[in-house]
């Protein structure tokens, strides 16, 4: 059966195919984005197939013993359905909040939003792609009037001249992706990657950037500086296809070198020779990554680089622009239909009255019932139980306590709640939590579109049954609105919402009106608004792009002596996100956190390879093994994100435009 | 609340553009523009084109306005044309002036400058500069500072034969220590440029510049960069307390509280700048004192970088008075010189030349006051260590994506085997060179073992 991964947001292809009992991973060459390749999370993704740590009952936290305890589905809804209209009732509507995720399909994120809009009435519901590519993703919104991670086919970058990445490690957290740059290199073409550390990426690159954590902002602002002053910017581009060049330039002109260079670490010269190579070049591309955007100041960071590529007239060129690689699996669909607070199917905004009217006709509910604009992902888990905030939340597909910033504060408001209601696969640190967990059917055993990081709208489709006892997470919210007293019925069928999504999407920027599953299934995939964006114009009305000043304020938390080092987060090869799937596959190691160092520092505080080193921030606290390397900044540690213990590290302060934390950032202190 | 801010340079624009209600005043005619980018554009690396700093449209910019005299008791700044701005604060940006050495023949009788000597401060001077150089074969350029240099290593790549005087010992004196000027001056030496030390011009007439050793150098033109001092005649005019500048205390206020002073006019303590940085810093640090926040100034730390292609120099701080341990690596084979001031374990200083690998680091250490372990500073002066090639041990990761292991392809007969019974190189495919060495150099592993 042809169908897709269940990791990231490249969705590569597969064939699944049952030998025996056993149900085998195969390669499905003719798919594009990979051909075949997968990386080794892919090749084990069925090893979640019959767990023993696999939910198959509702689980129903006993007021007795407080421990959790099987219950049949029908009395674990209607629990749920008889508490959520007692709080309801008791507080109003938006006492009861929802939390989606980045990974859930398209339908799901459609039916989610649909689910606490119609159903609910609350305006309390966001997701955790808040925490993936939001900073990207309102950048691209203002420059260009449009939000798709990547307006091109990844493959694009092949024929480019000149690819930047900027905080990707994607031979790590996408490895069939570096086949398309080690094609580009054989072509001749240069690859520039920008990152604190050394990474496996930046192995495979021609030119390497090695910047303090948080400074990629000033590295585009003495970029744009050099261009400007080497004559190399396109006049004629900016002049037909471009408003805002002189503030730009204005901004710009503060950045010379040597300044980036006392503020980035970046040494000047290394500047100067990225901003000769790019002046040069015909063709440019910048993609970036979480490591550009998960700061307070991501989306001004992606701002800059887009001004980069704006100045260098690249966007709408064959083989050149900018994008953002996206992370999660439905990074790209999960934001576009409608389970984010600010947001209807269709990438419509809510506060827009056209499309509360359209989508409402849909939905077949009058306009003025659908509620406004909510919290954004953390704002809303900070308000949870507090005065005026929400008293229960029903989580689908997020592992909040784990991947949430400074998460000991989180898990403190999820403790006064009055109700937590979890969804999930596996009794993952979020469900342990719950008052009633609901167990749901996963990947092969369900069908349902994601929507990859070049905007191609995928089919995974069914290819096992699922374990009795489970049921699909369309199902979970059926039930739930039919006991909420939804004005309107829910399907859960996958295709049936398909359809329906569709109808609601129509005429918004991400239209999926024309996209069925059979063209899915017959094209590779169906790209909404077609493979390659801005040729002829930029989705703003006036069709042009906007250029967008920045300044650099910095890391919210600066170093000091107190915290004198910077801690950065990311991911390893063998893990995915929290890692409620990977770390329970048996053949992905699962070694634990560990804190990356380099010798200078180690051999500064007495750390040694292996031996178990404490970092502390003003949130938390974190023992792990210390892992000595020089392929990072002496200045700054990383630690993987995939285990409990991290985030209680991380700082929640957030983009003022995105509502992203600043996962990518904070002072730390750490002893041996 | 009213802001009259003297002067329309770095340190002034800076501040007006973070302010709400304000007027500039400055003498130049030409709108705010990045100075220390001049000798970038006497080079011809940096577009003129792309210089301008224009400030936003609220602020109130009067050019070609010079101001005579501050009448503090009703709060007013008199204009050279007589008029009068009143003011709620006022803040002196008023920069520095270049210093005339004394040569004989500088100045001509109508008191303008010799028609081949040259100033280099402005953009008009700049301009007047780079219009002179079309028809010059030659030039000397007066002073062996930073900007000397930056001037000197223009002209030269501009194609004139070109000549520093300097009349210290060695070149960059203030800064950094004769070992570190004499691999200067090697440098300027190999790229054609000729340089005295210990010489001062005495005299220029028809025959060229005369120094006091007696040469005398033929030349088309000469450049002034021999150093300024702050512009203090208007504070000290108005009576406010003055010394090598204008005194300011941590909230940058002169001796009158309704009069500021940021940038080169201005002394902090001992500390007279002379560099952007810091005086960006005084403006944004009363930016804010102004609009009410509490927030005090105590001094700034200077990373000094030359500026000029060829040229690798970096000064942090004042490595020659800074007190400290001295650490520091000589290498006069590649004409490098590094040297940092240790102080309690954190770097206070810094000299940089010829070799400036791990700058970006060293900087970030001195700039953050990070207290480094004892063998630390040693690491960052010597150069990257690379690593010989070594054997992979059986039980090393070869390829991450598929998780296999040295042993496993070792065991493999061929790259065809590889793929179909461990899928390295299938993913990604970065493995895919070490896995060929590995195939390639497996007979003669196997024997070794």
């Amino acid at each position: 059966m042809k169908t897709h991964c269940p990791y990231c947001s490249l969705q590569c292809g597969m064939d699944l195919e049952r030998v025996g009992r056993a149900l085998e991973v195969r390669p499905w060459p003719e798919f594009p984005v990979n051909e075949g390749a997968l990386c080794r999370k892919g090749w084990t993704a069925t090893g979640l197939r019959g767990h023993r740590e696999r939910l198959t009952s509702p689980l129903v936290r006993d007021r007795a013993t407080g421990e959790l305890r099987a219950a049949g589905w029908d009395e674990a809804l209607d629990l749920v359905g008889a508490r959520l209209r007692g709080l309801r009732s008791s507080y109003g509507a938006d006492a009861v909040a929802v939390f989606g995720g980045g990974g859930l399909t398209n339908e799901k994120a459609y039916q989610l939003g649909k689910l606490a809009r119609v159903a609910l009435g609350t305006s309390q519901v966001d997701y955790n792609g808040r925490w993936c590519m939001s900073s990207a993703a309102s950048a691209a919104n203002r420059a260009f009037g449009v939000d798709r991670g990547l307006p091109f086919p990844l493959a694009d970058i092949e024929h480019t001249d000149v690819l930047v990445l900027v905080g990707s490690n994607l031979a790590e957290t996408m490895p069939p992706a570096a086949r398309h740059l080690d094609r580009l290199r054989d072509h001749g073409g240069h690859v520039v990657v920008i990152d604190p550390r050394r990474t496996p990426t930046a192995d495979r690159a021609d030119t390497f950037l090695q910047p303090v954590p948080g400074t990629d902002l000033p590295i585009a602002l003495g970029l744009l500086h050099l261009l400007d002053a080497a004559g190399a910017v396109d006049e004629e581009f900016i002049e037909s296809r471009t408003t805002g060049w002189d503030d730009v330039r204005r901004a710009a002109a503060a950045w010379w070198p040597e300044r980036v260079e006392r503020v980035t670490g970046v040494e000047a010269a290394q500047l100067r020779r990225l901003g000769t190579l790019l002046a040069d070049a015909e063709k440019v591309t910048i993609l970036t990554a979480r490591g550009a955007e998960q700061h307070a100041q991501g989306t001004d960071t992606v701002l800059a680089w887009i001004d980069v590529a704006l100045a260098l007239g690249m966007p709408g060129r064959a083989n050149a622009g900018y994008g953002c690689l996206t992370g999660q699996g439905n990074g790209q669909g999960g934001r576009e239909h409608g389970q984010k607070a600010d947001q209807l199917p269709g990438y419509r905004m809510i506060d827009d009255p056209a499309a509360r009217e359209h989508v409402a006709r849909v939905w077949g509910v009058p306009a003025e019932t659908l509620p406004g604009k909510g919290r954004s992902a953390y704002e809303l888990l900070d308000a949870l139980g507090t005065d005026g905030g929400p008293k229960a939340l029903l989580v689908f597909g997020s592992n909040i306590v784990v991947s949430a910033p400074n998460a000991t504060h989180v898990r403190s408001r999820l403790d006064d709640l009055d109700l937590l209601v979890v969804a999930d696969i596996v009794l993952s640190e979020t469900a342990a939590l719950a008052d009633v967990v609901l167990p749901v059917t996963q990947w092969a055993e369900e069908t349902g579109t994601m929507t990859n990081l070049e905007g191609r709208v995928i089919l995974r489709q069914q290819a096992v049954e699922p374990p009795e006892g489970v049921r699909s997470d369309l199902d979970v919210m059926a039930g739930i609105a039919a006991r909420v007293g939804s004005p309107v019925e829910f399907s859960a069928d996958p295709e049936e919402v398909f359809a329906e999504l569709g109808r609601a999407s129509a005429g918004g920027r991400a239209d999926y009106s024309e996209i069925t599953y059979d063209r899915i299934r017959e094209e590779h995939g169906v790209f909404w608004a077609g493979p390659r964006l801005f040729a002829d114009a930029f989705a703003h009305d006036d069709g042009l792009a906007r250029f967008v000043a920045v300044e650099h304020r910095g890391p919210a938390e600066p170093v000091d002596p107190a915290y004198p080092l910077h801690l950065t987060t990311g991911r390893v090869l063998a893990q995915y996100q929290s890692g409620a799937q990977t770390r329970r596959v048996r053949e992905l190691p699962d070694d634990g956190p560990f804190v990356e160092l380099h010798p200078m520092l180690a051999r500064r505080i007495g750390a040694y390879d292996g031996e178990p080193v404490v970092v502390t921030t003003r949130r938390g606290e974190l023992k792990a093994p210390a892992r000595v390397v020089d392929t990072i900044r002496p200045d700054t540690v990383f630690v993987p994100f995939h285990w409990v213990g991290t985030n209680r590290l991380t700082n929640d302060a957030l983009d003022p435009s995105s509502r992203m934390p600043e996962f990518k950032v904070c002072a730390c202190a750490v002893t041996a | 609340m009213r802001t009259v801010v003297v002067g329309a340079g770095m340190a002034a624009s800076r501040l007006a553009q973070e302010l709400p209600d304000v007027t500039v005043l400055g003498d130049e005619s030409h709108p705010p523009y990045n100075r220390i980018l001049l000798s970038a554009v006497l080079e011809g690396t940096h577009s003129p084109d792309a210089l301008a700093m224009p400030l936003p449209e609220h602020v109130d910019l009067r050019l070609g306005t010079r101001a005579v005299e501050i009448h503090r008791d009703e709060r007013e700044v008199e204009l050279a044309d007589r008029s009068r701005v009143p003011y709620d604060r006022l803040v002196l940006a008023t920069g520095s002036i270049p210093t005339l050495p004394p040569i004989r023949g500088l100045v001509r009788m109508d008191g303008r400058l010799h028609e081949k000597v040259h100033a280099f401060r402005t953009l008009d001077d700049c301009h007047r500069l780079d219009a002179a150089v079309a028809h010059a074969r030659n030039a000397v350029v007066v002073g062996g500072g930073l900007l000397g240099l930056q001037v000197a290593r223009a002209l030269s790549i501009r194609g004139l034969a070109t000549e520093v005087v300097e009349g210290g010992e060695h070149l960059l004196r203030s800064q950094v220590d004769a070992r570190a000027g004499a691999i200067l001056g090697r440098d300027l030496k190999r790229l054609g440029t000729t340089v005295y030390t210990g010489a001062r011009a005495v005299r220029l007439d028809d025959r060229g510049l005369t120094l006091d050793n007696g040469y005398t150098l033929e030349t088309d033109l000469v450049v002034l960069t021999a150093g300024g001092r702050p512009s203090t005649a208007l504070a000290r005019r108005a009576g406010l307390d003055v010394r090598r500048g204008i005194v300011v205390d941590h909230h940058l206020r002169t001796s009158d509280e309704r009069i500021h002073a940021i940038g080169d006019c201005a002394q902090h303590g001992d500390q007279v700048t002379g560099f952007v940085p810091p005086a960006w810093e005084q403006a944004g640090l009363l930016a804010r004192h102004l609009a009410g926040e509490d927030v005090t100034y105590d001094g700034s730390r200077t990373v000094a970088r030359l500026r000029a292609t060829d040229l690798d120099v970096a000064v942090l701080g004042d490595p020659e008075r800074a007190e400290g341990q001295v650490v520091e690596v000589t290498n006069p084979v590649v004409g490098s010189h590094r040297k940092l001031v240790v102080r309690d374990g954190v770097i206070v200083a810094a000299t940089l030349v010829g070799d400036l690998s791990r700058i970006g680091q060293i900087t970030q250490h001195y700039d953050r006051g990070t207290v480094l372990g004892a063998r630390e500073p040693g690491d960052l002066l010597m150069g990257e260590r690379t690593a010989g090639p070594v054997a992979l041990p059986d039980d090393a990761e070869v390829c991450a994506c598929a998780g296999v292991s040295a042993g496993r392809v070792r065991a493999c007969s061929s790259l065809d085997d590889v793929r179909a019974t461990t899928r390295a190189t299938t993913g990604c495919g970065g493995c895919a060179p070490a896995v060929r060495q590995l195939l390639a150099t497996r007979t003669l592993e196997g024997t070794r073992r």
